[in-house]
């Protein structure tokens, strides 16, 4: 079954690279929403149905961090996965985003394969 | 080598640069499809060439630079967009290279110093100075070439 993606990221090549490279990798991508920061994915998601988000940290507006705390403040939107995908690959930094309630964190750079892998275990644990 | 970089106890400044011609290099082969390897400096081509500097500050203060020949802006846009060579926009090849910029400078920082806090400045394009300041690797690419500084300003600990 293709899931529904929303892409969170304020570089327009970095949301197409990460769309191009899910499709690359073999996983099934349905919709592909996208969003330039974290008011704009809120807005995707009261919008339309998502299966997973891929989400930045840095980003104007409304950055990552604020994204999961929100997701987490609203009923509905709870239930959506968030991995978050980030040059910061720092200790500090993984810990704060999966404590906030990520569920996954990829760093930058990132082959196909194993955005693939994480996106699959993420799903697979939720749909399990 | 940068993952064996925290092991060792007092790093030089040789580590520092194997390390960062080690993670650039991962980082163009993985995202960017490209094969680089380190190469001996020649600089003669940094005029023409796109430059891009990153400011960082948190526990590590300081700030990474990075060329980019001329030559190899297209064919790396293209190979990151999926595109066709040259297919890509003036305005795409740009920010290929500055989010470049920013991935390096991520991979980097976070391997020299996984313990560390961090926050990167948005990239900007600057101009050819301070290429050779701190750290410095070049690379050799299929495509073209690929310079990269990193200069330190300080560290504080309580960060």
């Amino acid at each position: 079954m293709p899931y529904s993606v929303l892409i969170v990221d304020d570089s327009p090549v970095m949301r197409s690279f990460i769309r191009r490279v899910m499709r690359l990798s073999g996983f099934e991508v349905g919709e592909c929403w996208e969003a330039s920061n974290g008011e704009e994915a809120l807005a995707e998601l009261r919008e339309h149905r998502v299966d997973v988000i891929l989400t930045d940290i840095n980003m104007p507006k409304m950055n990552g961090e604020e994204l999961l705390r929100r997701l987490e403040q609203e009923g509905t939107l709870r239930k959506v996965p968030a991995l978050v995908i980030s040059t910061d690959a720092t200790k500090n930094r993984i810990l704060r985003m999966l404590s906030l309630g990520a569920e996954g964190y990829m760093t930058k750079p990132f082959s196909p394969e194993s955005l693939r892998e994480e996106l699959e275990r993420i799903l697979g644990d939720r749909n399990g | 080598m940068a993952d064996e970089l925290s092991q060792i106890k007092s790093p030089t400044a040789a580590d520092f640069t194997a390390a960062l011609g080690q993670v650039a290099g991962k980082v163009l082969e993985t995202m960017f499809f490209t094969e680089a390897v380190v190469a001996p400096c020649e600089h003669s081509w940094f005029s023409s060439a796109v430059n891009v500097q990153v400011g960082f500050d948190g526990s590590h203060c300081g700030a990474m630079r990075m060329a980019v020949s001329e030559e190899a802006v297209a064919p790396l846009a293209s190979s990151f967009l999926g595109l066709d060579s040259e297919e890509a926009r003036e305005s795409e090849k740009s920010q290929v290279i500055l989010e470049l910029a920013n991935i390096v400078c991520g991979a980097v920082l976070s391997s020299l110093w996984p313990e560390s806090k961090l926050l990167l400045d948005a990239p900007q394009l600057a101009p050819p100075s301070g290429l050779e300041e701190g750290w410095h690797c070049c690379l050799e690419l299929p495509e073209g070439r690929v310079a990269i500084s990193i200069r330190l300003d300080g560290v504080v600990e309580s960060a």
